[in-house]
């Protein structure tokens, strides 16, 4: 009885196995370069991250627009909320049904790279170096691998941010803000001692971009390894000991509670804190009166970029389609209708000469955005993607540990490192 | 003419058994499995025998994670085991106005751990109701490190625990309070006995198998302490991360893209081997009582 239905099942098995080696066939080919050519059209999904409901109108019309160019192409787009998205993405590449372009920060891409499930699309698409920039290219490039693996899509940086009513009644000048650590130490105290301990300048503990800053190389050129255990970074910690000795910063930044210093800036309990280029327009909103008093200025040393990206999945079933999307969705003419809906810099290099970002209003939250997009040009991702959420959680335990004082820096960045190089071979 | 095929009973249990495979028997084969590799949520791990283990037990955050679980189940357990009942059977009594009692006592159990957590998170900040109070009455210089010492830390959490699982215990208590019989208590008062020997003499051996009941789960739920430790210090495990608890360890080298997933199953495991010792306890002294 068995074998009725068991030569029937496996003649199934068979023939799906054999129409499955044909199910990645697209149409699309690669020329000896590697650039993916072919016709645009198919299915292809689109994921963002949290950008429904707000920017539902805005994204629906360049996916509308990209249909009409291309008649044959229907585009599926699937917004994903912000919490837990890394989870979903996790879930989505485990179950093989990453979408064919997918919105990805530098960090989620990269364990995607090393699975071999994004696109190389430096590789497929040649003209990517001539139309995006340079530091959001690099982002998508990693240590020990060539090629680079998303288009970066919309870029931002900090900026700092001051009270300058709380820096006045403290004694302080608000137009000479610190430009370093030791200035703002020196700030720092004069606030604690004038405000008799209510009131702080500085409410962040540091973190590997502040040693970055500090001119530490914090991963070895190939990324295997880490290097921030150097007398440089242990001096930086040290200063940072000394001030949270001397009570110049909250007892509580030691909890990785870095949003709790908006917090504290946005109750007008800190005089300083960093955001994005749009950070005054968000705190007119929770703080109307505190908005017209804060003060914009350059982030100190090097500012730190922040890019979001769109990458293609390797085993889309229609690469060209998926390319064009891609391409066509950070072109420089959709990025920048982007930008003048919310305060995010255009990666494209078309988008340099636009007065928009590069003229104020003479509003303090015009000088923000045109500082952050200024900095832009210098500004470079100061934490290597290759750390990883446990490396995190040691590095700022380790640095909460030496600034609390409850360890040398030193030993600190020698154990955070030893731990961080285990994690990173295993 | 009835006809009975010996895989019936089989049908009628087979969504149990699949559902029971599938999200319990396997996850645990599966941690087993994945605590001698190096596997990461995209796969590609491959077999370390006993490296994670040895990695483990050479592990400094380890050592400090199990010394503050096994200080969270040491202080929890006499609090939660006797409280309770005393509150048991203070509330046992049929007075006016009794029922609200046990429901004031019992309504932190129903809140969310997270909510209750966030709550006494805002209450024990630097800038928090405790550290007012205590600062406006001038008995503190300065704000009480509640959330960035590390002992202070340990124990602020602990007392959140103590707070939220004493109405619950106290119902487990008022249960087994029911079943003692009136007429010993009586017996006893006749002979003389105060409220004090009653308890002792009476109340006590009545309730012994619950509180051995109530002693293990305590045990098992403070060494699997989280939520509390985790969103008082914000996730970190204080300054240093010196206030992890074994479960916080786990969550830390388990999540996200790049999680280290072998590593996390042999930590898992040994909590698993440290949490069996209660249950182990308790069928011993179970035995001896019987």
């Amino acid at each position: 009885m068995r074998r009725h239905w068991a030569q029937p099942a496996v003649a199934v098995i068979a023939a799906m196995t054999l129409a499955g080696c044909g199910l990645g066939s697209t149409g699309a080919s690669e020329d000896a370069g590697g650039q993916v050519t072919g016709e645009v059209k198919g299915k292809v999904s689109l994921q963002t991250w949290a950008l429904k409901p707000k920017f539902t109108d805005y994204l629906q019309s360049v996916i509308d627009a990209f249909e009409k160019k291309y008649p044959g192409v229907q585009v599926d787009w699937l917004d994903q909320p912000g919490d837990g998205y890394s989870d979903k993405v996790l879930s989505q590449a485990a179950g093989g049904g990453l979408p064919d372009v997918t919105n990805l920060p530098p960090d989620f891409a990269l364990p995607l790279v090393k699975q071999g499930l994004l696109l190389d699309v430096a590789k497929a698409d040649p003209k990517l170096a001539e139309d995006y920039v340079a530091g959001g290219v690099d982002a998508y490039r990693f240590a020990g691998r060539t090629g680079a693996y998303g288009y970066p899509w919309y870029l931002n940086t900090d900026v700092n941010y001051w009270n300058s009513e709380l820096l006045t009644k403290y004694g302080l000048d608000p137009k000479k803000l610190p430009t370093s650590l030791d200035e703002l130490i020196a700030q720092a105290r004069t606030v604690k001692e004038k405000s008799g301990g209510k009131a702080y300048l500085m409410s962040r503990k540091p973190g590997l971009g502040d040693l970055a800053n500090a001119g530490v190389r914090i991963m070895s050129e190939d990324g295997r390894s880490f290097t921030f255990n150097t007398p440089e970074a242990a001096a930086l910690l040290d200063k940072y000991r000394d001030a949270y000795k001397q009570g110049l910063l909250p007892q509580d930044v030691l909890t990785d509670k870095y949003a709790g210093n908006a917090k504290l800036f946005n109750a007008g309990a800190v005089a300083w804190t960093t955001g994005g280029g749009n950070y005054i327009t968000g705190l007119a909103t929770d703080n109307p009166s505190l908005a017209p008093k804060v003060v914009p200025s350059p982030a100190m040393g090097t500012p730190p970029l922040y890019v979001q990206g769109l990458s293609v999945s390797q085993r889309s079933k229609n690469l060209p389609a998926a390319i064009a999307l891609a391409r066509w969705v950070t072109n420089a003419e959709n990025q920048a209708a982007f930008a003048h809906l919310t305060s995010i810099f255009p990666s494209t290099k078309a988008s340099a000469g636009d007065p928009f970002f590069s003229r104020s209003d003479g509003t303090n939250a015009g000088d923000a955005k045109v500082i952050a997009f200024t900095s832009l040009a210098k500004a470079a991702m100061l934490q290597p993607v290759q750390v990883d959420g446990a490396m995190s959680d040691i590095v700022n335990q380790q640095i909460a540990l030496a600034v609390s004082g409850g360890t040398t820096s030193r030993k600190a960045l020698d154990d955070a490192v030893a731990k961080c190089n285990q994690l990173l071979q295993n | 003419m009835t006809h009975r095929r010996w895989f019936t009973p089989w049908l009628l249990v087979a969504p149990a058994l699949v559902w029971l495979a599938v999200f319990n028997i396997w996850p645990s084969v599966n941690t087993v499995i994945l605590s001698f590799t190096n596997a990461k949520p995209l796969g590609g791990g491959h077999f370390v025998g006993l490296d994670n283990f040895h990695r483990a037990l050479t592990d400094d955050q380890l050592v400090d994670a199990l010394l503050n679980s096994i200080v969270y189940m040491l202080v929890c357990l006499p609090l939660l085991t006797l409280l309770p009942l005393l509150m048991a059977v203070l509330v046992e009594k049929k007075l006016p106005g009794i029922t609200f009692f046990r429901t004031a006592f019992y309504t932190p159990v129903i809140a969310s751990a997270v909510v209750v957590a966030l709550i006494w998170g805002w209450v024990l900040d630097d800038r928090g109701l405790v550290n007012g109070v205590t600062q406006q009455l001038g008995l503190a210089g300065g704000p009480l490190p509640f959330l960035t010492d590390r002992w202070l830390l340990l124990f602020s959490a602990i007392g959140l625990t103590v707070w939220k699982g004493l109405g619950y215990y106290m119902v487990i208590y008022l249960s087994a309070l029911g079943n003692v019989g009136r007429e010993l208590h009586e017996a006893a008062a006749v002979d003389g006995a105060g409220a004090v020997r009653r308890f002792y003499h009476v109340t006590l051996p009545g309730v012994r198998s619950t509180m051995l009941l109530v002693s293990v789960l305590i045990s098992v739920s403070a060494l699997r302490v989280f939520s509390e430790l985790y969103i008082l210090s914000d996730g970190t495990g204080g300054p240093g991360g010196r206030d992890m608890s074994v479960v916080m360890l786990i969550q830390m080298y388990s999540r996200g893209f790049t999680g280290h997933l072998g590593y996390a199953s042999a930590l898992s495991l040994l909590l698993f081997a440290v949490t069996i010792g209660p249950m182990l306890l308790l069928l011993r002294l179970n035995r001896k009582a019987a």
